[in-house]
């Protein structure tokens, strides 16, 4: 388990992500929506997006065909 | 309370349109606006280019504090180079100064902004973006969102084409989507800012300038073509006025370009030249090259070779100097009399009928604050940009009517427009003379902070 730190939401925010998981389910806790947003947000290592090798190439050749470069 | 901002970029507008009866004619919606407001001639930066200006611009930095210099770039020795993105602006953007004061921004289009960055707002990247298959939003399901209620993004188009009625229903369609897509946005969001760039003016331009710019010198009217450069305004126009009624009456409306367009005389070819004048040494022989060949690394006889070129809308010329470069030819002591030399050599290239050019050879020292990054040993605007310098080899001139990489109408010139319309009439109107791009930044942040 990794460790956890402390945040403060708006608790009007804070009440509507309540109200939304005892109505909608699919998490226990607001702890967790908020966990799983910020996740999602900012993605993982891995997943941030990164220009690739084969990306910048993709990039390089739209370029080429504009006359930027 | 801060000021709510719309600002519509339209990449590579010129003052000779907006500010024109051309711009009564074809924006007659967005020229009743600038009428109104208070307007200014935008210098651009050097160089005047889609990147960095627009960078220039939302940081207030100029391209060498930003050490952003065009879309590629060269790290010292090496003959390759890379493609800048959105990793490669560390200065504090406009939005990440609105964000951080807890106003929301929307963005659309700016470039470079892929790969995306978080923001408190949202955000969708620009033409950069290698394809739509990519994580091309802030936050990233807004995608998804996005796509299902106005279709697939469309980053760009290939304009470099003879088939021009092709080009020219690609771009129609790239237009239409980037409105649809801002117009969801800019009406369903919540924002405080919003940054829509289009760059569809901008390929408009260069595909199509020469059926619309009765003073350039390959000037035809043609029933198709001669309509797309009218038809790209006249939709936009009449976007924004539908648009416009949408928005909160005090929304401030900021129209602005990054540089701005003119018709391109040719292409000079730079490294064809440095060859003649015994600066570019190859180890093959050039006349046996086809037309348009690339300079290569191995090509090069990099012991005789003192500079070699890039071509685009400027060129970067690079000296082979020792210690630097992979197998450098120039000793460091004579670095200083070889640029001048070099230098004054460019300055004096004349025209194709022996005409004089006014070209300037910079030292990026000269001309910012800061260099950073990995900038190059001269930036070179050839006739003060009407001639394109072109990097490739083959050709039995030095002297194109056309681009060396296809068909291209247009060049880039210095002057953008940059106008601000405050339905509150807080800001004096009219004529304002000239504000550099760099300075824009710090105008919308008193714009945005000012009390009604």
């Amino acid at each position: 388990m990794a460790e956890k730190v402390t945040i403060a939401i708006s608790k009007e925010l804070y009440e509507k992500a309540k109200q939304f998981i005892e109505e909608q389910g699919g998490f226990n806790t607001v702890e967790e929506l908020v966990e799983f947003l910020l996740q999602e947000a900012l993605g993982t290592e891995e997943e941030t997006p990164e220009m690739s090798k084969e990306d910048e190439e993709k990039v390089k050749e739209r370029l080429r065909a504009l006359g930027y470069i | 309370m801060t000021r709510r901002v719309f600002v519509l970029g339209l990449d590579s507008l010129p003052p000779s349109v907006l500010y024109t009866e051309l711009g009564e004619r074809y924006f007659p919606y967005i020229s009743g606006l600038v009428a109104e407001s208070q307007r200014y001639i935008m210098r651009s930066c050097h160089p005047p280019i889609t990147v960095p200006a627009w960078m220039t611009m939302f940081t207030g930095k100029t391209p060498g504090e930003l050490g952003v210099y065009g879309f590629r770039h060269r790290r010292p020795g090496e003959f390759s180079y890379y493609i800048v993105n959105s990793r490669s602006i560390r200065a504090e953007t406009i939005w990440d100064w609105a964000g951080k004061r807890g106003l929301r921004v929307g963005l659309y289009g700016v470039p470079p902004t892929y790969p995306p960055k978080p923001v408190h707002g949202f955000m969708v990247t620009d033409f950069t973006t290698p394809g739509p298959e990519k994580p091309y939003t802030f936050p990233p399901w807004l995608r998804k969102e996005l796509e299902a209620a106005t279709g697939p993004t469309r980053f760009d188009i290939v304009y470099r084409s003879h088939d021009k009625s092709r080009v020219a229903r690609e771009l129609l369609q790239m237009l239409d989507n980037h409105l649809r897509q801002v117009e969801y946005l800019a009406t369903r969001k919540q924002w405080d800012i919003f940054i829509h760039v289009e760059i569809s003016v901008d390929r408009a331009h260069h595909a199509f300038w020469r059926y619309f710019d009765k003073t350039h010198p390959r000037y035809e009217h043609h029933p198709e073509y001669s309509k797309v450069v009218p038809e790209v305004y006249r939709r936009i126009d009449e976007w924004f006025e539908k648009l416009h009624r949408k928005l909160p009456r005090d929304t401030v409306i900021v129209i602005v370009s990054d540089h701005g367009i003119k018709a391109m005389k040719g292409a000079f070819l730079l490294n064809q030249w440095l060859i003649e004048q015994g600066y570019l040494k190859l180890k093959v022989d050039p006349a046996g090259l086809k037309p348009g060949t690339d300079l290569r690394e191995d090509m090069v006889d990099w012991e005789h070779t003192i500079a070699w070129a890039w071509g685009g809308y400027y060129s970067r010329v690079f000296i082979n100097l020792k210690g630097r470069e992979k197998k450098g030819a120039v000793e460091p002591k004579y670095y200083e009399e070889t640029l001048e030399q070099l230098r004054r050599d460019l300055e004096k290239i004349k025209g194709p009928s022996n005409e004089q050019w006014l070209n300037k050879a910079y030292r990026p020292a000269e001309i910012y604050p800061e260099v950073n990054g990995d900038p190059p040993d001269l930036m070179l605007y050839l006739d003060d940009l009407w001639w394109r310098p072109a990097g490739t080899l083959g050709w039995p001139t030095n002297y194109l009517e056309e681009n060396d990489r296809g068909p291209d109408d247009a060049v880039h010139d210095w002057h953008g427009v940059y106008t601000v319309y405050d339905p509150e009439e807080t800001l004096e109107k009219g004529n304002r003379g000239e504000i550099r791009i760099e300075k824009i930044r710090s105008h919308l942040e008193q714009i945005i902070t000012q009390h009604k």
